[in-house]
């Protein structure tokens, strides 16, 4: 069992390595295959003001005359050293920038992350508990509606009750406490619906089980039954969603950090397409895709410890029983 | 007590022909909202008498009215002409990612599941890598590379929901295939092209219609969303998402964000119900 | 006095039960009475309402469902009584004991944590003792290794390991009342009978009062004092077991008796004993299964699967594979259908051979030769119409023109009892026994000389079971169609096959004639299966009382 176990883990080392190297060269392949030539453009553009021989230069430094291949080449030993290139805008190491902001983005994401949690959780609580004819219908009807509504509207809603009625933080001061705490929520209501989504969904399996009317049947009452049968089963499957939202922890913080006007990665990124500042732009999409892989594998690493039903065979592991598949909710394959 | 009474008769009258087709009115009212986004895109002139470009300076930021019902904007423009004008461009670029996806993932999905092997491998991992780069990343630098339009801002996102289609068709038609009425039907004599496109494709499609109505919706946030930060066309179109980029620089006049807010939630709101009743109903 | 007057009522008494979902009425003013001590069957088939009964008397039907009526606990109105009070009944004096031992525990929970909680109401507040008298009764109800029960997830243990294990902690607070749902019905035919025997003991040894749901009217005869036959939620005819069962009154208990296999073997026999002849001619076989072995990697391990199994089929009869979970039949049926390949051995199927064919060239062996699946819900279709599903081995095979076609479709259907009107429903729009007729219409159409026939009425109720066999029988001795009949149920494979093999992790341990088996069953293997059929009012089982494991609980405590 411990042997397959480290055997599994390897094989998904493997396999997340292989995925983020793809993921590196995908990213180059679009970016330099697509129509378009936004570098040209970049240089040419007369805002910019490059003389003739700046242009040669940059493009000397960057390498873009080589073929397709041998730049793919360097770039990909590149990033397999740690090494992402410079910035074609202010030519500084593109490491640099990102690591000047990547601080602020992470307590965005994290904090986001734990509102979602607490909002799902809170959602999940009063899909069970709240009465039929009191509320419960809403609260069951709130994921869906958290999943319509686009973040930047969330974040400038907040802008508008809390920062312009109410007067609670300022728009210039973005990275004041309740401007955190405001874009936090921004970012975390939309992931919040996903998770509460599946929470519910598994829920309401669990408790629709043979087993929960047996429990009944054995004197047990809803609240034990609730704590000590269904949370277990019914968060053990959240670990892969809140890891599967990475990415649109990510994805989220480009647009909640320009709405409230707050430095980090999604503003890097912003000026960046802006500025069509390609290196920057592969090295961040490269970045995030390892994140992703990292945070999927641990939590892949993780399940078969949690749940006793998960069994390793060869390099996946298999749930022995079924659980509720859902096709809104996505679910690694391995 | 009359109130509600009113409201019942009127809800009653309004979803007759609904309920006899057992739909809830809950969907009922969805298909009706997407019905009114489906008129304001084909024939928006039948549905705003005002000019969406043109304003008039003197009425400018006006609060709503039943001149003006969502207001006029900051050059004394009709706001409701511009959210009406706005979402052919802001729900048929939607139609179209959702499209690509469908489509490009759909059949990724269908061969990977179908075949196995080494196709399986090589089209899991790809969608593997897809699948790690968040989406709306993903979306951005497509569209960062095809050049800023509402077009583009499409087939980005189009290309960003390739992923997601392919794993949830890859896994419905391995658990299609997997099925005892596939082996009947080779027992009866199908040969693997008609199990594929007979037993195979049917099936595996009543799960992925629900998805491709949901990614719709979604698919409509992620180009407002493109919009928003600027990679769509430029103003003096009036895409939902850009409307609202434009309102957040006039906070004292909140309409500006709330109205094409509105369209956008209603309209998404509306195709995930549909989407939710479809999962059920199948 | 008062506790002599509480002694004289009944323990339950349920009186003009009605129970609603929404506004179907699943169960009609039902009422029965048991006695303390006694036992009573609700006897019906799905949809009947019985399983509904039982809920409610548990006070655990689905927040939709609504109970009207009165059902009296020890002389108590439970119905009406508030949750709080109920709540003290329930599982203290009023034990359940579900139908499907597999989804009945917390899959992610060990069984020692969810014992703890039956245990908790026995007013012992010392762990150590309670886990004690848990580990007691694991033992009491025929568990081996109780500390190993204890520490175990419930996938760990087979559905008959678990089923004691829930018998066992419904026993466990020694309630008033056990309500058994079909507690064996999901379980191997063996194992069943182990399971009725430790029900039967335990209801005699601790006084219990049972209350059993149960499809298997053969099963309620023999266990029971009193049974209510019910039919879509309205009772048909209720009585001691001894008299409905010598009498029964209505025309329902008269044909729910006639279809139970167990308790008429020669219901078909004018249909069935002309193939015997054939089955003495073993001249010139349809089948021949020699020496077929086939194994399978599962884990690194090696299973052997079918174990040099060989068996011959005349042309025109019925030949019945038997066995338990496990025992290799499916197997069998795969490989002699060609869908898996033999390791060694030889098949040939109406003088094609199989063992050594491609997937392609098994095209013209199954124009020949056709499966009909277990489960009707699952082998067809559902996106397709009941023509096109009949429809499509013709189509696939091009045999006639379309308009033959269409006649053959119409011809396969009336065959099997189907009406031209269900040709345009899909399988959703049709009942079980509808869909199995459909699924028989599909092999039938290709007019095959082989019909393999996997479990086919398994999934359907008796009566439609009933229906089904006479389809076959009748199809069998029009056409002179032969049959390969795969079944746990010995008493139905009594009724329609001629010859039989029983396996037994995949070996075949005896095979002949049925009736030589039945009357002289040379293996320990097959006297158990045999002795497993439930055989109704003759052969009455009434355990002994054992005092020294009644009292083994108080010794504990």
């Amino acid at each position: 069992m411990r042997n397959a176990y480290l055997n599994y883990a390897g094989k998904r080392l493997l396999q997340a390595a292989v995925v983020v190297l793809l993921a590196y060269v995908f990213t180059f392949l679009v970016v330099s295959i697509l129509p378009g030539d936004p570098i040209t453009n970049v240089l040419h553009d007369p805002q910019n003001a490059f003389t003739m021989a700046q242009i040669q230069e940059i493009i000397e430094a960057q390498g873009l005359n080589d073929p397709v291949a041998l730049q793919l080449w360097h770039a990909l030993s590149g990033f397999v050293t740690g090494d992402l290139g410079l910035s074609m805008r202010s030519s500084r190491p593109v490491a640099t920038l990102i690591s000047e902001v990547l601080p602020s983005t992470l307590i965005l994401a994290s904090s986001a992350l734990a509102v979602a949690l607490v909002l799902a959780g809170l959602i999940a609580y009063g899909s069970q508990f709240l009465p039929r004819r009191f509320g419960q219908g809403f609260v069951r009807s709130l994921p869906s509606l958290f999943l319509s509504v686009p973040t930047f509207v969330i974040g400038l809603v907040l802008i508008h009750l809390f920062g312009f009625q109410l007067g609670l933080f300022m728009v210039i001061d973005p990275n004041s406490f309740w401007a955190t705490v405001f874009a936090s929520i921004a970012l975390g209501i939309p992931i919040s619906a996903q998770i509460a989504e599946v929470l519910v969904a598994n829920l309401d399996n669990e408790s629709a089980q043979e087993y929960a009317a047996v429990a009944r049947a054995r004197g047990l009452r809803q609240t034990p039954l609730f704590f000590r049968h269904f949370l277990k089963p019914s968060a053990l499957p959240v670990v892969t969603v809140v890891a599967l939202m990475v990415g649109e922890v990510l994805g989220g913080a480009l647009i909640t950090e320009t709405v409230f006007g707050r430095t980090g990665i999604g503003n890097l990124v912003q000026r960046s397409v802006v500025t069509q500042d390609l290196p920057v732009l592969q090295a961040v999409v490269s970045l995030a895709a390892m994140v992703f892989v990292l945070v999927n594998l641990i939590a892949d690493l993780v399940y078969p410890l949690l749940d006793p039903r998960v069994k390793i065979l060869g390099a996946t592991a298999v749930r022995s029983s079924a659980s509720t598949s859902d096709t809104a909710s996505p679910t690694v394959t391995v | 007590m009359t109130i509600s009474l009113a409201s019942a008769l009127s809800r009653k009258r309004l979803h007759a022909p609904f309920a006899a087709l057992g739909i809830p009115p809950s969907v009922a009212l969805a298909f009706i909202i997407l019905a009114l986004v489906i008129g304001w895109s084909l024939v928006p002139g039948l549905f705003s008498g005002h000019d969406p470009f043109v304003g008039v300076p003197a009425d400018k930021l006006q609060a709503p009215s039943i001149a003006h019902w969502f207001g006029t904007d900051q050059l004394g423009r009709d706001l409701y002409a511009r959210v009406v004008h706005g979402t052919a461009s802001s729900v048929s670029s939607a139609l179209i990612a959702v499209v690509i996806g469908l489509f490009v993932g759909g059949l990724i999905g269908l061969l990977a599941g179908f075949l196995g092997g080494w196709v399986d491998i090589i089209f899991a991992r790809l969608v593997d890598v897809l699948l790690a780069i968040p989406s709306f990343l993903l979306a951005v630098i497509v569209v960062t590379a095809l050049g800023f339009d509402t077009i583009n801002a499409a087939i980005a996102t189009g290309v960003s929901a390739v992923a997601v289609f392919a794993r949830v068709m890859r896994s419905e038609v391995i658990k299609t295939r997997q099925a005892t009425f596939v082996e009947a039907s080779f027992l009866s004599g199908g040969s693997r092209w008609h199990i594929l496109l007979r037993h195979v494709l049917p099936n595996a499609s009543r799960s992925v219609l629900p998805l491709a109505v949901l990614r719709f919706g979604l698919s409509i946030l992620v180009i407002a969303g493109l919009a928003f930060l600027g990679y769509g066309d430029p103003p003096p179109a009036s895409d939902w998402g850009l409307l609202i980029s434009i309102g957040k620089d006039y906070m004292k006049w909140p309409w500006l964000i709330y109205a094409p807010a509105i369209a956008i939630i209603a309209t998404v709101l509306s195709l995930n119900r549909i989407s939710r009743w479809l999962r059920k109903t199948d | 006095m008062a506790s002599q007057d509480r002694l004289k009522t009944p323990l339950l008494r349920v009186e003009g039960l009605s129970v609603s979902y929404g506004p179907n009425q699943v169960v009609r003013d039902v009422s029965f009475e048991l006695g303390r001590g006694k036992s009573l069957a609700l006897i019906g088939e799905s949809g009947s309402g019985k399983s509904t009964i039982a809920r409610a008397v548990l006070r655990l039907l689905p927040a939709r469902g609504h109970a009207t009526g009165r059902v009296e606990f020890d002389g108590q109105e439970v119905l009406s009584l508030p949750e709080r009070h109920f709540r003290s009944l329930r599982g203290r004096s009023v034990g359940f004991v579900p139908q499907d031992p597999g989804n009945a525990l917390n899959p992610v929970r060990t069984i020692g944590v969810q014992a703890q909680e039956a245990a908790a109401l026995l007013d012992e507040p010392n762990h150590a003792v309670r886990k004690a008298l848990i580990l007691d009764v694991f033992a009491q109800v025929g568990l081996d290794n109780p500390q190993r029960v204890y520490d175990s997830y419930p996938h760990q243990l087979s559905g008959g390991m678990l089923q004691r294990v829930l018998i066992g902690l419904a026993v466990l607070p020694r309630p008033a009342l056990l309500v058994a749902d079909e507690p064996t019905s999901a379980l191997d035919v063996t194992i069943q009978k182990r399971i009725l025997d430790l029900l039967s003991q335990l209801q005699a040894d601790l006084g219990i009062s049972l209350l059993l749901i149960t499809h298997d009217l053969a099963i309620a005869a023999e266990r029971t004092d009193a049974l209510v036959v019910l039919k879509g939620g309205v009772v048909q005819e209720a009585g001691r077991t001894a008299e409905v069962f010598a009498s029964p009154s209505t025309a329902y208990a008269r044909k729910l008796y006639a279809d139970v296999p167990s308790l008429n073997p020669n219901r078909y026999a004018a249909l069935r004993d002309p193939g015997l002849k054939r089955a003495d001619d073993a001249a010139a076989p349809k089948i021949e299964f020699s020496g077929i072995t086939k194994t399978f990697t599962v884990d690194g391990r090696t299973l052997t699967a079918v174990d040099n199994v060989s068996f011959t089929v005349p042309a025109g009869t019925t030949h019945a594979l038997v066995g338990e979970s496990g025992s290799g039949k499916t197997t069998a049926i795969r490989l002699l259908m060609g869908l898996d390949q033999p390791d060694q051995g030889h098949i040939t199927v109406a003088g094609l051979t199989l063992s050594d064919r491609t997937p392609t060239t098994l095209r013209e062996a199954w124009r020949h030769l056709q499966l009909v699946y277990q489960n009707p819900f699952t082998s067809l279709d559902p996106t397709w119409k009941v023509e096109s599903l009949v429809r499509e081995p013709l189509d696939r095979f091009r045999i006639g023109t379309p308009a033959e076609r269409n006649d053959r479709v119409r011809e396969a259907l009336a065959s099997v009892g189907l009406a031209e009107h269900l040709l345009s429903r899909k399988p959703a729009a049709l009942s079980g026994g509808q869909r199995q007729r459909v699924a028989i219409a599909r092999a039938l159409v290709l007019k095959p000389d082989v019909i393999v026939l996997d479990e086919p009425t398994s999934a359907l109720d008796v009566s439609v079971q009933a229906d089904i066999v006479e389809v076959l029988l009748s199809l069998q001795a029009k056409l002179g169609l032969t049959y390969v009949f795969v079944s746990h149920d010995l008493a139905l494979v009594r009724q329609l096959a001629h010859s039989v093999s029983v396996m037994h992790r995949g070996r075949i341990v005896e095979h002949g004639r049925v009736a030589d088996i039945f009357d002289n069953p040379r293996e320990a293997y097959t006297r158990a299966l045999l002795e497993a059929i439930p055989s109704g009012i003759g052969a009455r089982v009434r355990p002994v009382t054992s005092a020294q494991i009644s009292t083994r609980i108080e010794e504990v405590a």
